[in-house]
């Protein structure tokens, strides 16, 4: 943080409370930001993403003159501005014909992103105008190996799933599938170092009957649909993940001592007795135990009465 | 009974469900997500037939999600009034914070001492019953009952000075009780500004010595270097710099050493000629 604004009243310190830190955060928004010059392909892509990403997202339609790989502080300036943490940006330039930037922010600042160029798009206006709900959650669906082990797919993928994922919960309404966000990865060209396509699609989840336990899925896509193909990347170095990726203590899985799993996952357990009083052990009584006491209190009485003889035992007179 | 025809829509109704995948898909189902890493048709995804291309994919898509979505209905439920839950297990994938990680807040002295003590905060309704006027007042603050600094007349006790103002009285043990807690408030500031810099240090302690620096200087400054100051109480004795002199007749071996190195002072000359601090603090900005 460069620096701390210090509220100078109570509706600023609201304000300024609402966008600290939390230890389970809200979910993230995204500030949708149109470039200086946009094609129709841009336009209608940072329009159907807005709308996907809807509620949570922020869309600015004015012209606005970036550029994020050469100078984000704008961008990040406009971050911290509306309290958002993810972007994505979109121009169209003889060098770089319909671009797309997809970021995220780490405290206001860019975190990472990365620079795809439309190839082809169909525009949701064209597609099945049956949409989803606003705000739905969707479920997501990554095709080919490439994402699995080509670095910049990985953290394509990571971007996207982070964008697009919505509120966290631990229960899924099973009715409620409303929409799917396939991204397939096109063969990679074995002579160059350009990545390949990357098709971007989003259908409609429409669930059968199939007679089964699980229903017969059906698809209509909805769009946008994208051919993407990746250009300019930034990732974030290796310090700055670890700082952004660190789990608040309240929320590690707290460790549980003396119990353990093997190998086999059976649960092992460490029990502590303490030390054993041995002297207060109540033993059985056998008759040797006995005798010996027997014994024991003969020899007792018998050296009670040798001191009092001593004692009885008058001085010899000369 | 020929039960052929029930076992054969049944094995339909199998297959429009039944998806074949050489390499099993990698769930996230914390995400809702599944990766599909088997070997696609790049023939059609690298080919210049869109339409071709477009119906693939679709296919592809929905045997996917096929798969996703049987993976998700064999989740462990949870029947609500309106809808079935699936138990959603722990997302593998790890995707960043939007903000750091927020500190601790340094508790307040009070807050040490109540947690110390086992104190707890006790929830008090903010409106309370006035015996006096018979109905509810505030509990604190400029209208509550406890407030005596608007009441027409203020009954003077025995031992009371009657010409002094006892309005004026309440006000000024109220100054000094808002004075105090603000000391108190910015000493808790301090403290906490000072652990989150110095972690390992005692405020209390540093204070202390701070004190004792000060006051030791205090006592030097004078002409008398404090000679006839007024004493306090278990005042610590300050203690002067101890000069050292080196004997007047040393060891030999001891004496030449410092010679040479005398002497190579001189022949080498000084090392750094410029005084760095001093000369930037000669230079005019």
């Amino acid at each position: 943080m460069l620096h701390t604004p210090v509220p100078r009243s109570r509706r600023a310190k609201r304000a300024l409370d609402k966008r600290a830190p939390l230890i389970v955060e809200n979910v993230k928004k995204s500030l949708i930001v149109t470039g200086s010059s946009t094609s129709e392909w841009v336009r209608d892509a940072l329009k159907d993403l807005h709308d996907l990403k809807k509620p949570n997202s922020l869309r600015y339609t004015r012209k606005n003159e970036l550029r994020p790989f050469d100078d984000a502080t704008q961008l990040e300036q406009m971050s911290r501005k509306n309290d958002t943490s993810l972007f994505l940006f979109g121009s169209h330039s003889k060098k770089r014909p319909n671009n797309l930037v997809i970021g995220r922010m780490f405290d206001h600042g860019v975190l990472d992103m990365i620079e795809m160029g439309i190839e082809y798009a169909i525009p949701a206006e064209f597609l099945d105008q049956v949409k989803c709900t606003v705000g739905a959650k969707p479920l997501f669906l990554f095709q080919g190996d490439a994402f699995e082990f080509r670095d910049d797919y990985r953290r394509l993928k990571n971007i996207l799933v982070d964008f697009f994922h919505g509120e966290f919960s631990d229960g899924f309404d099973l009715k409620g599938f409303e929409h799917l966000i396939s991204v397939t990865a096109g063969p990679i060209p074995e002579d160059s170092d350009r990545p390949g396509l990357i098709f971007f699609r989003v259908m409609a989840i429409h669930l059968k009957k199939s007679g089964t336990k699980y229903p017969r899925v059906e698809l209509t896509e909805i769009g946008p649909a994208l051919d993407l193909r990746i250009r300019r990347t930034k990732y974030a170095d290796e310090k700055l993940w670890r700082k952004a990726t660190r789990v608040p203590r309240d929320l590690q899985p707290r460790k549980v001592q003396n119990i353990s799993r093997d190998g086999l996952g059976n649960k092992l357990g460490r029990i502590h007795l303490g030390k054993q009083n041995v002297e207060q052990i109540p033993l059985r009584q056998m008759k040797a135990v006995k005798k010996l006491r027997a014994e024991k209190a003969q020899k007792e009485r018998a050296a009670a009465q040798g001191t009092g003889q001593a004692m009885d035992v008058e001085p010899a007179s000369p | 009974m020929d039960v052929s025809s029930v076992l054969e829509s049944q094995k339909q109704a199998s297959k429009a469900t039944e998806v074949q995948r050489v390499i099993p898909l990698d769930y996230d189902l914390g995400h809702l997500m599944a990766s599909d890493i088997n070997v696609l048709d790049d023939k059609v995804l690298g080919g210049s037939d869109s339409a071709a291309l477009n119906q693939y994919l679709r296919k592809v898509t929905r045997e996917g999600a096929q798969l996703l979505i049987n993976q998700m209905f064999d989740l462990p439920t949870n029947p609500t009034e309106t809808s079935v839950l699936a138990t959603l297990p722990e997302p593998k994938l790890v995707l960043p914070r939007e903000k750091h990680v927020p500190k601790p807040k340094t508790k307040t002295r009070w807050e040490r001492f109540a947690e110390a003590k086992g104190i707890k905060k006790q929830k008090r309704s903010a409106m309370v019953f006035d015996d006096a006027t018979e109905e509810y007042k505030p509990r604190w603050g400029s209208k509550s009952a406890k407030n005596t600094a608007n009441d027409w007349a203020v009954p003077l006790a025995e031992k009371d000075d009657p010409f002094a103002d006892p309005r004026k009285k309440v006000r000024d043990e109220k100054k000094e009780r808002m004075a105090k807690n603000q000391r108190r408030q910015q000493r808790n500031q301090e403290e906490a500004e000072l652990k989150d810099r110095l972690p390992s240090v005692d405020p209390r302690a540093m204070k202390k010595q701070d004190l004792q620096r000060a006051l030791t200087l205090t006592k030097t400054s004078t002409a008398s270097l404090g000679k006839f100051d007024q004493k306090l109480k278990d005042e610590p004795r300050v203690k002067g710099i101890k000069r050292k002199f080196k004997p007047t007749a040393d060891k030999a071996s001891n004496e030449r050493e410092t010679s040479l190195g005398l002497l190579k002072q001189v022949i080498d000359g000084p090392k750094n000629t410029v005084n760095v601090r001093k000369a930037v603090k000669k230079t005019k900005m």
